[in-house]
């Protein structure tokens, strides 16, 4: 099934992108006009990716510096390490190393705790018409779209009656005001668009309902599955506000660790560079994975693709 | 036997239900905290009713920062959308060079917003960093760019621009890529302009894909705080001091909680009145899109 | 042996089966036939219990199946779209029942009934291969292999061949018929061909908006039909209905007054009739009753030929100058102006036949069917015969 859809879409995309190039007017104003045209479209192509990604070279730049080049050469320098090894090895007094620890449990804790809850409620939602279901979803979704600082405001007094100030369970908890919403409405609707007349013949075939669950509608989303559990361990990675509130130093994050290089009498630019770096190395790893699972997870499927 | 049918879909909810409880606990504490003077100074907080809304709304501060709010989320989400789409239809054309540059044009969306900020902020610098460097050549090598209110505003922005432009460019791609063919052709046969096949075909019918992006942008940028906090700090003076930053300031730092949360109560009412609105835009826009079909 | 009982089951507010009852014998192959939306599907999914009814009775070899769930009930189905698991090859795909907790059999049993299965319907050679690539015939048969792969009390087929060209489909319903298990399993087979009805069913149930209007054997069906509709649904061409009224001596006399026909009805005299008369009743040639008309338009089937009359024009009785509108008195559709019939002839009786020649019909009385004429939303029933 998925092979032949997928033929459809490419032919279509084919098609569509014909059709693009075929709308500016052919042979009005000749090839070598049309070929200009071309050129500048793909210099200002080129001209929004260096702006895109000269941020990020340029980091590369600031970390491999030396400490006393850092101000008196901006392009020649001596390459090194250094920095890395001092963000890595605990340098400034800056459990870095912890930090990179901590986002990688709080993070996978949060979505594997949302895939756990949220996999049921999605599918349950996707299958069955039953009160209260959409005002279940609408509140997740609302969830994606109010002020962190609503909820977290609160949590900070909550947390440290209840002891959860600083702690792993209390991220991962407050995680899931990020990643559960993600989880149910991305799951929601690979789910629903997946017959359930598939689950039925499973059951016809003499399978309880769990089984047909896990033996048919659960390996048939499993590209979905995959996709969300890194959409959502990318946004809790890179989720500041939380930890920026709710840890000290026991469960803190890179994100926040990341800006402690900065703070001091003299601002240490390569150290921060180096952190910065390390701490977007997973995130963008794990994206270029799944980039043609991105449409969909980023709207929450509003669009597919 | 399993469970009653009627009841399987309930049990299946219940532990997202349960941890959505969870979280609506705290936002229903906070709307409650607001009724109190509760602060770090004050540990046996007294009734005030809706003394701290009173308070905040005749505050200059409050609506300075609505204000703030306002402008960066409209800008953000204004300069979003136009690069973003315009990203998109340059990439739709798939040069060879456009092919190479689509496989890597989510990375800014994928790195930490705040750590975006702390990469602009070193290159942003006014002595030392990069921009104003290679800026110096053109005469400009002195600006001061988040140290004057009206530059840190268009900074800060420009940062939201430069991290999620991607988003509204995906999007849009995607909604290019899924436009049936046959208006297109008919389109050129019948020798329509670039021009004329763009207003008339190509945004009509991409504007669904478009609206997605341009309501997650501004909703989330009226919510703004890792880019500004990591940025500017609401500074210099309350200039990029928008609703969130504002909050935080006053429950964490200055642990005037009833008061904070009194801002991100009102800031949640507008993003949810905004969410309203647009949402049924966008199903109006949908359908409509749908009977073009 | 399946037994319906007033099975009623509405999604919101459409009511998809209404007070629904149905009986299929022991080893009947059975078929549904109806329209899109009548409910067929959901009468299957019923008896499955992938469905559960509002209200009434399922039962099945007379054990009521309220509360069973569908894995302990039993029966077999075929799934309109198949519903093959897409991530599986065609083999495991047969082999599913068979591993299933209340279908499992030991290995080698099982390889054994998935080889005779694949090659009592020919797909041996597609074993190892994965769903995804199969054509839509391939499709078909794998999913009608996983119904007969096991023994099982009931097979509930729901438009099994709907996706099959032409050709495909005719060659699979002489096959369908001719498998042993389906010959000895009670069948519930869902269509809404009424050509594979009467081709397949030993007995036919006509539903419409979610009630059955008829059951019976083809025979019945076609002779007995209970209303205009059901009358309708079976024969191509379609049965003409010609509009009329009941005599006082207790004949049919057409709108046109063309003909009068004794009939035996259960209404009054003055009532609006319909007279349904097969186009295989009609001759161009036989000495008969007659009718006149003008030639509408002719269809060449082959070595016989369909021919479409537009009655009243010519010589006969009531006749109007030609390519007239509609006469009052006809009482035909507004948009038809004169009642047209149609009739199926051998190709050397309409040689020269051309558009507006007037021709003479004659009509073979002894099918001919007498209906209430039809109501809005309310087709006309059957109320008499010859």
């Amino acid at each position: 099934m998925r092979e032949p859809e997928r033929d459809v879409r490419e032919r279509e995309r084919e098609a569509g992108r014909g059709a693009g190039r075929d709308g500016r007017g052919p042979g009005r104003d000749g090839r070598g006009a049309r070929r200009v045209a071309g050129w500048l479209a793909d210099a200002a192509l080129v001209g929004y990716f260096v702006f895109a990604l000269f941020p990020i070279a340029w980091m590369l730049v600031l970390s491999l510096k030396p400490a006393d080049q850092l101000f008196s050469t901006y392009f020649s320098f001596t390459p090194t390490l250094g920095s890395y090894r001092t963000v890595l090895g605990g340098g400034e007094g800056i459990p870095f190393l912890r930090f990179f620890v901590n986002s990688l449990v709080v993070s996978v804790g949060a979505v594997a705790l949302s895939l756990l809850v949220g996999l049921p409620a999605a599918y349950a939602s996707a299958r069955w018409r039953f009160k209260g279901s959409e005002n279940l979803m609408f509140t997740l979704l609302s969830f994606r779209f109010a002020p962190e600082l609503t909820v977290i405001i609160p949590l900070f007094v909550l947390y440290q009656r209840l002891g959860l100030f600083d702690t792993y369970v209390g991220m991962i908890w407050v995680l899931q005001l990020v990643t559960l919403p993600l989880v149910v409405w991305i799951m929601r609707s690979y789910f629903a668009d997946l017959t359930p007349e598939l689950e039925q013949a499973a059951l016809l075939d003499g399978y309880s309902r769990t089984q047909a669950f896990f033996r048919v509608a659960l390996p048939l989303v499993k590209p979905g599955v995959a996709a969300v559990s890194l959409l959502a361990f990318i946004f809790a990675w890179n989720n500041f506000v939380f930890p920026l509130i709710l840890t000290s130093n026991e469960a803190q994050t890179v994100t926040v660790g990341a800006l402690s290089f900065l703070g001091g009498d003299r601002p240490k630019y390569n150290l921060t560079a180096a952190a910065a770096l390390v701490s977007v190395v997973p995130p963008l790893l794990l994206a270029l994975t799944i980039q043609r699972y991105l449409v969909r997870g980023l709207s929450f499927g509003a669009v597919k693709s | 036997m399993g469970p009653r049918p009627a009841l399987r879909p309930y049990l299946l909810v219940l532990p997202a239900l349960l941890l959505t409880c969870g979280i609506l606990y705290p936002f229903g504490l906070g709307l409650f905290y607001t009724l109190f003077d509760f602060s770090a100074s004050r540990p046996r907080p007294g009734l005030v009713g809706f003394g701290n809304y009173r308070t905040m709304l005749g505050e200059g501060a409050f609506w300075n920062s609505a204000w703030v709010t306002v402008l960066y989320a409209v800008g953000a989400a204004a300069a979003e959308t136009v690069l973003g789409v315009s990203v998109a239809l340059l990439l739709h054309r798939s040069s060879r060079i456009g092919r190479v540059l689509e496989k890597i044009l989510i990375l800014p969306l994928m790195i930490a917003p705040v750590i975006a900020a702390i990469m602009w902020k070193l290159m942003l610098q006014p002595s030392v960093g990069v921009v104003n460097h290679l800026l110096r050549p053109v005469g400009l090598g002195g600006v001061q760019w988040t140290d004057t209110p009206a530059g840190a505003l268009l900074s800060s922005i420009a940062v939201d621009v430069w991290v999620y432009t991607p988003f509204v460019a995906i999007l849009a791609l995607a909604g290019l890529r899924s436009l049936p063919a046959s208006p297109f052709e008919a389109a050129a046969v019948d020798g329509a302009g670039w021009w004329y096949t763009f207003r008339r075909l190509t945004l009509p019918m991409l504007w669904p894909y478009v609206l997605v992006a341009v309501i997650f942008r501004f909703m989330d940028s009226l919510k703004v705080f890792d880019i500004i906090y990591a940025l500017t700090e609401g500074g210099p003076g309350d200039s990029t001091m928008v609703l969130q930053i504002r909050a935080y300031l006053e429950a964490i730092r200055f642990q005037r909680y009833s008061f904070g949360i009194s801002y991100t109560i009102v800031l949640w009412a507008v993003v949810y009145l905004a969410a309203m609105v647009l949402v049924r835009h966008l199903g109006r826009v949908q359908r409509k899109a749908a009977e073009a079909r | 042996m399946i037994r319906l009982r007033g099975i009623t089951k509405a999604y919101g507010r459409t009511t998809a089966l209404d007070g629904l009852e149905l009986d299929v014998e022991d080893g009947e192959f059975f078929c549904l036939l109806g329209p899109s939306g009548a409910g067929k599907t959901t009468t299957l999914k019923t008896v499955a219990g992938l469905e559960l009814p509002d209200a009434g009775t399922v039962e099945l070899d007379g054990r009521d199946l309220a509360g069973v769930e569908p894995y302990d009930r039993g029966v077999a189905m075929c799934f309109e779209s198949y519903a093959l698991y897409p991530h599986r090859s065609v083999h495991d795909n047969l082999a599913s029942p068979l591993r299933s907790p209340r279908h499992r059999l030991p290995a080698a049993e099982a390889r054994a009934r998935i080889m005779e299965t694949a090659a009592l319907l020919g797909i041996e050679a597609l074993l190892d291969r994965p769903v995804g690539q199969l054509s839509n015939g391939q499709r078909q048969r794998v999913a009608l292999g996983r119904v007969l792969v096991r023994p099982a009390r009931a097979f509930l087929l729901d438009e099994p061949l709907s996706h099959l060209d032409a050709k495909l489909r005719q060659q699979m319903r002489a096959e369908l018929k001719a498998i042993g298990a389906v010959r000895r399993t009670t069948t519930l087979y869902v269509t809404h061909d009424s050509v594979e009805a009467l081709a397949l069913g030993d007995r036919i149930g006509v539903i419409r908006d979610g009630r059955i209007v008829q059951t019976g054997t083809r025979e019945e069906i076609w002779y007995r039909p209970h209303d205009t509709e059901v009358a309708r649904a079976f024969g191509r061409p379609r049965i003409n209905l010609l509009p009329g009224t009941l005599t006082e001596n207790g004949a049919f006399r057409s709108a046109g007054g063309g003909i009068e026909l004794p009939v035996r009805a259960e209404a009054p005299p003055g009532t609006e009739v319909l007279a349904g008369i097969r186009p295989r009743d009609l001759s161009l040639t036989a000495p008969g009753h007659e009718l006149t008309g003008t030639v509408y338009v002719t269809e060449v089937l082959g070595r016989s030929v369909e021919v479409t009359v537009r009655l009243g024009g010519g010589a006969g009785p009531g006749a109007r100058p030609p390519g007239g509108g509609a006469g009052p008195e006809t009482g035909a559709g507004p948009e038809t102006g004169a009642p047209r019939v149609s009739l199926v002839a051998p190709r050397a009786d309409t040689r020269g036949l051309g558009p507006d020649d007037p021709v003479r019909l004659t009509l073979r009385p002894e099918n001919l069917l007498l209906f209430e004429a039809d109501r809005p939303r309310r087709p006309g029933r059957r109320i008499g015969t010859r």
